[in-house]
């Protein structure tokens, strides 16, 4: 892309991952900083992880709402079954139980050059 | 002090800066190859299922008793894919099912690239038959071929009893995208601390809507579960269309 806008340098590249993509956050800011030792163009490019919050959704009465702190492990951006083994139920109806909603995306949203 | 990123460039030094919006997936080119993938197995007349779950779960065994259990209800035909050998295909060759074989050559996963080249090597196989089921019997890994679409209408992962009930809960993205979860190899539920509970309940606890079935391909139980779902999954070929 940077050829094709015949760019001297990729300045920023903004990506965004979710939370279930299984992603691991260290694990692809390490690869960006290889790929910038080997890409001349990528040289000068600063990183930018855009990291939306995990969405639940409730069984019964299909609302989504953010997970709140303690819901979730996500010490490897990933969930266990924990949320079922806690027995938390949604907060709209305080009846259904909840499970992860969407963030399984990898995005690439902006790449920034000159 | 260049106002935007505070560099230190003048603002006139930026003048030629680009932003370009993207708002792509990664994965667009796996995604846009595997829809492709999709219409070709609809155009064959097949429903396409990927098969998930880590090495040594029973994928080639279920697949062998599936074939030895065929009543003329449904036919299918096999995409294996390993990262070496030929052995899975000849195995299910030997039962008088089509198959074919695609390595990876190293990758822990198939992509939809892999599985389109499969589908052709499989139309060469097959000649002008066409199979109401074609699995695609992916890598043994219960971590990456989770995040590659492949074209397939539907998703099932397997879980071994010695393997333990914990599974779901830890490599839970196999989990999220799938539709029928199988418990495989009951018939040693005697001999492991495998709570088919615990198994059920996390794997509900991320994907509510998954099916179950408990199955020992070995001594035929439960199988009659999974060739009900096989026959249904042939007849269903409506959204093949769509």
């Amino acid at each position: 892309m940077a050829f094709q806008h015949q760019a001297r340098k990729v300045t920023r590249v903004v990506v965004k991952i979710g939370p279930f993509s299984g992603v691991v956050m260290d694990s692809f800011t390490f690869a960006f900083e290889v790929l910038k030792e080997d890409e001349e163009l990528l040289r000068h490019a600063h990183l930018e992880i855009i990291r939306p919050g995990p969405r639940l959704c409730c069984s019964l009465c299909g609302r989504e709402m953010d997970a709140e702190s303690g819901d979730l492990s996500f010490e490897h951006n990933m969930l266990p079954g924990q949320l079922f083994s806690k027995g938390k139920r949604c907060s709209h109806c305080g009846q259904g139980s909840l499970y992860p909603s969407g963030g399984d995306e990898i995005l690439l949203m902006q790449i920034e050059m000159e | 002090m260049c106002d935007t990123c505070g560099c230190q460039t003048t603002k006139q030094g930026h003048q030629d800066r680009k932003l370009l919006e993207i708002n792509k997936s990664l994965l667009a080119a796996n995604d846009s190859v595997a829809q492709k993938n999709r219409k070709h197995f609809g155009e064959m007349g097949a429903r396409a299922i990927n098969l998930i779950s880590s090495p040594g779960a029973g994928k080639t065994t279920l697949l062998e008793k599936t074939a030895e259990l065929l009543s003329g209800e449904f036919t299918f035909a096999v995409i294996e894919g390993d990262i070496e050998t030929e052995r899975d295909a000849q195995r299910i060759r030997a039962k008088g099912i089509p198959a074919v074989q695609i390595t990876t050559g190293g990758a822990c996963h198939l992509d939809s690239t892999l599985v389109h080249k499969g589908i052709h090597l499989l139309e060469k196989e097959l000649g002008k038959g066409s199979p109401g089921l074609i699995f695609i019997e992916n890598v043994g890994n219960l971590v990456c071929p989770a995040a590659f679409d492949l074209g397939e209408h539907k998703r099932v992962v397997m879980v071994s009893v010695p393997e333990g009930s914990d599974k779901p809960a830890k490599y839970p993205r196999a989990f999220m995208g799938s539709d029928l979860f199988v418990i495989t190899k009951v018939d040693l539920l005697p001999y492991f601390d495998f709570s088919i509970d615990e198994a059920i309940r996390c794997a509900r606890a991320i994907n509510p809507g998954i099916s179950v079935l408990t199955l020992s391909a070995k001594t035929g139980e439960g199988m009659e579960g999974w060739m009900d779902f096989l026959k249904s999954e042939s007849m269903n070929q409506d959204e093949n269309v769509a």
